[in-house]
C-alpha cells in the first residue's frame, strides 16, 4: 500500500477542519484585564487574549469539549466541585481563599536553587582585550585568549596568552617630565605573555535589573605561572642602545567577574596582576664611545620587581553549549 | 516509468492540497479567558522583598585611594550621605578630605637629582634648564587634592544576591552615580619670573576646580541596616600635578614659555577607589508586601 499520498491527504483533511478552542464561560460583568479586542461571540483574536462578555453560547451550560474542567470548579456541563460535595460532603474541599492568600509560606528555599549554568566538564574559551591599570608612562593593551577546563563546577585549569607588541603606547607625560625635570623614566614595552593557570569560582549569584531582567553572575580567583617577553625602550641613550626582547618568568593572580548572557555565553571582566623581575634601561651612559655601544652597559645592574596590573574585558564561550542537570529543578 | 509518474503526480497533488489548506484556510484560535482566582491573584513577583534603601537615610563613612598618580597619592577620608526616595533612587552627597599624601617613586627620583643639581653652580646647564620647574624641594611644589565635595544622584538598577563559598549569602547591589564635583586644589601659583631662586617663584595657591564625578559601586549587606561598599569613582579635571612649565609657548602653545599659568594644567582622568561602611537609618528595614 502506498501510504505517502494517503497520509498527506489525511493531513490535508485535518488542516481543512478549523481548530477551535472553546472559550471558558466568563462570569457576567467580570472585567478581564486583557487588552486585546474580541468580538461579541467571545472569540478573541489569535493573540490569545480575550475580553469577557458573558453572552456567548457557552453561558447556557455548554460542555467543554473533551470534558476538561477548570480549577475553580465552574465547569460547563455541571461537573465540578459542587458535584463532589453532593456525592461525598466529607471530601468536599473547604478552602477560605482569603485565608489561604494571607498564609505565610514556610517552604524551604535555597538561596540559589539551581545553578543557571553548570561549568563542570566544560571548556571555556575566553577571548579578551586588556588595558594597563598601573603604568602612567607606557600602556600595554592587547588581545588575549584563555582556554580553561572545569574539573568541577568551581575549579578550573587552563592556559592563557596575550599579544602586546603592536599596541604599546608611550604617553606624552614621559617627554614632559624629561623636558621639565631632566629625569628619564625607564620605559619598557611588552611583546607577549603566556601562562598556565588554575582558578576557583568562589561566589555566584544573580542580579535583577530594574526588578525585571535577571542576570546570573559568578566571581572567581585565578592564578598562574608563565613567561613574559619584553624589552626596555631606549630613552636615555637611544643613539646607541637597541634592546632585544627577553623572556622572563612571571607569576600572576587575579579576580574576575562573569555575567551570563545565556547558558554558554558570558561577559567576563578580570583584574590580573602579572608580576616579574624586570631589567630596565641603565640611566647612566658610559663615558667611552666603545662602552656606550657595549650591550652589557645598557641595562641597570639591579633587577626591578614589576607589577603589571591589567583589566581584561572579554567573552566566555562554554563548550559544549548544552548540559544536563543531575537533579530536577 | 508510468508507475513512477503516477506516484509523483499523487505526491505533488497531495502536497499542493496540503499547501492550499495550510495557506488558504484561516485557522481560528479561541482564547481561553484567564481567571486567576487563587492565592497568586494579583500577587507581586517577589513577596517580602527586603527594601534596604527605600525611605531610609544612608550614612557611609569611606576611605578613598587615588589611582594612577604620577607624583603623589592621596588618601581621602570622607562619607556619603543620602536619602533614598525609592529603593533605586538616592539623592545625596559624597565628600572627602585628603588627609594622607604619599609621594611616588618618580617624585623621589626627581628630588634626588634635584638635590644633586642644587649643589652645582647656577651656571650648570642642567640646573639652568630646570630652574623654572624645580624649586628647592620638589615635594613642596606638587599639586595637592585637599578636598572633594560631590552632590550626586545614585541609581541602583541592579539588586541581587551573592553566594560566597556556597555558604554565606549576601544581598548585593550594583549602583551607578554621578553629579557635579567641587575639588579643592593646591597648585603652584602663576608666575612670570619663575626662574629665580626666591621662594615666591615656587609659591602655592589654592583654587576650587569645578568638574563632574561619576562611577559605580557595589554594596554587600551584612544585616538589615549595614553594608560594606566598594566604589570606583572618576574625577576628570585639569590641574598641574608637578608644578611644571609644560605649555603656553611655541606652536599651538604646546611648548614651555618659562611661565606658570593655567596653560600648564594637564587633563587627568583622575580615578579613585573607595571602601565604605554603609549604615541605613532607621535601622528597621521595610519589607515589600
Amino acid at each position: 500500500m502506498k501510504k505517502t499520498g494517503v497520509g498527506l491527504l489525511v493531513a490535508t483533511a485535518l488542516w481543512l477542519v478549523p481548530n477551535y478552542g472553546w472559550a471558558q464561560k466568563a462570569k457576567a460583568g467580570a472585567a478581564a484585564s486583557a487588552s486585546a479586542s474580541a468580538d461579541t461571540s467571545g472569540n478573541a483574536d489569535a493573540s490569545g487574549d480575550a475580553t469577557a462578555t458573558g453572552d456567548e453560547a457557552a453561558a447556557g451550560g455548554e460542555a467543554t469539549p473533551g470534558g476538561e474542567g477548570t480549577p475553580g470548579g465552574e465547569v460547563p456541563g455541571g461537573e465540578g466541585l459542587e458535584d463532589i460535595c453532593k456525592i461525598d460532603p466529607t471530601a468536599c474541599p473547604n478552602l477560605d481563599m482569603d485565608k489561604e492568600a494571607a498564609r505565610q509560606f514556610k517552604e524551604p528555599l535555597y538561596a540559589v536553587q539551581q545553578i543557571f549554568a553548570l561549568r563542570v566538564r566544560r571548556f571555556e574559551l575566553n577571548p579578551f582585550w586588556s588595558v594597563t591599570l598601573n603604568d602612567q608612562f607606557v600602556t600595554h593593551p592587547g588581545p588575549g585568549l584563555a582556554l580553561n577546563y572545569y574539573i568541577s563546577n568551581v575549579l578550573f585549569v587552563g592556559i592563557n596568552g596575550e599579544y602586546y607588541e603592536p599596541f604599546n603606547s608611550i604617553l606624552p607625560f614621559n617627554a614632559e617630565v624629561r623636558r621639565a625635570a631632566r629625569v628619564a623614566v625607564p620605559l619598557t614595552e611588552y611583546q607577549w605573555m603566556a601562562s598556565v593557570q588554575v582558578g576557583y569560582v568562589f561566589a555566584y549569584g544573580k542580579f535583577a535589573f530594574l526588578s525585571d531582567f535577571i542576570f546570573q553572575y559568578d566571581a572567581y580567583l585565578v592564578g598562574g605561572v608563565g613567561a613574559l617577553s619584553n624589552r626596555p625602550i631606549a630613552v636615555v641613550d637611544p643613539d646607541n642602545r637597541n634592546f632585544d626582547y627577553k623572556v622572563k618568568v612571571q607569576g600572576n593572580a587575579g579576580i574576575g567577574l562573569r555575567v551570563w548572557v545565556n547558558r554558554w555565553l558570558a561577559i567576563t571582566g578580570e583584574l590580573r596582576d602579572y608580576m616579574f623581575n624586570d631589567q630596565l634601561e641603565n640611566l647612566e651612559v658610559a663615558v667611552r664611545p666603545e662602552d656606550q655601544q657595549n650591550p652589557a652597559t645598557w641595562y641597570d645592574s639591579k633587577s626591578h620587581f614589576t607589577n603589571n596590573v591589567q583589566a581584561q574585558i572579554g567573552l566566555s564561550i562554554f563548550i559544549p553549549f548544552s548540559f544536563d542537570y543531575r537533579l530536577a529543578k | 516509468m508510468k508507475t513512477k509518474t503516477r506516484k509523483l503526480t499523487t505526491r505533488l497533488l497531495a502536497l499542493a492540497l496540503g499547501a492550499a489548506a495550510a495557506l488558504g484556510v484561516t485557522e481560528r484560535a479561541n482564547a481561553q479567558e484567564i481567571l486567576l482566582t487563587g492565592p497568586l491573584a494579583g500577587a507581586p513577583a517577589v513577596r517580602k522583598l527586603r527594601l534596604h534603601r527605600q525611605g531610609r537615610f544612608e550614612v557611609s563613612p569611606s576611605i578613598s585611594f587615588t589611582l594612577l598618580d604620577e607624583y603623589q597619592r592621596t588618601i581621602l577620608f570622607g562619607a556619603r550621605l543620602g536619602y533614598n526616595f525609592t529603593d533605586w533612587l538616592q539623592v545625596g552627597v559624597w565628600g572627602g578630605y585628603g588627609a594622607v599624601k604619599m609621594s611616588t617613586y618618580l617624585t623621589d627620583q626627581i628630588q634626588t637629582r634635584n638635590v644633586q643639581r642644587l649643589g652645582r653652580p647656577p651656571t650648570d646647564t642642567e640646573r639652568r634648564l630646570t630652574a623654572v620647574n624645580l624649586g628647592p624641594d620638589f615635594n613642596e611644589q606638587l599639586g595637592d587634592m585637599n578636598w572633594v565635595v560631590s552632590p550626586q544622584i545614585l541609581v541602583t538598577p541592579f539588586r541581587g544576591k551573592l553566594a560566597l563559598f556556597q555558604s554565606i549569602y549576601l544581598d548585593t547591589d550594583l549602583y551607578v552615580f554621578g553629579g557635579p564635583a567641587f575639588v579643592g586644589l593646591n597648585e603652584r601659583a602663576d608666575c612670570t619670573e619663575c626662574a629665580t631662586d626666591g621662594s615666591t617663584a615656587f609659591a602655592m595657591a589654592s583654587r576650587t576646580a569645578i568638574t563632574g564625578s561619576f562611577g559605580l559601586g557595589l554594596s554587600f549587606y551584612i544585616n538589615h541596616w549595614s553594608a560594606l561598599g566598594i566604589e570606583w569613582r572618576f574625577l576628570p579635571m585639569s590641574w598641574n600635578t608637578g608644578g611644571f612649565d609644560t605649555a603656553g609657548g611655541g606652536k599651538d602653545a604646546e611648548f614651555p614659555d618659562n611661565k606658570i599659568t593655567s596653560a600648564d594644567r594637564r587633563f587627568h582622568f583622575q580615578q579613585m577607589l573607595s571602601v565604605s561602611f554603609n549604615m541605613n537609618l532607621p535601622t528597621k528595614i521595610r519589607l515589600s508586601e
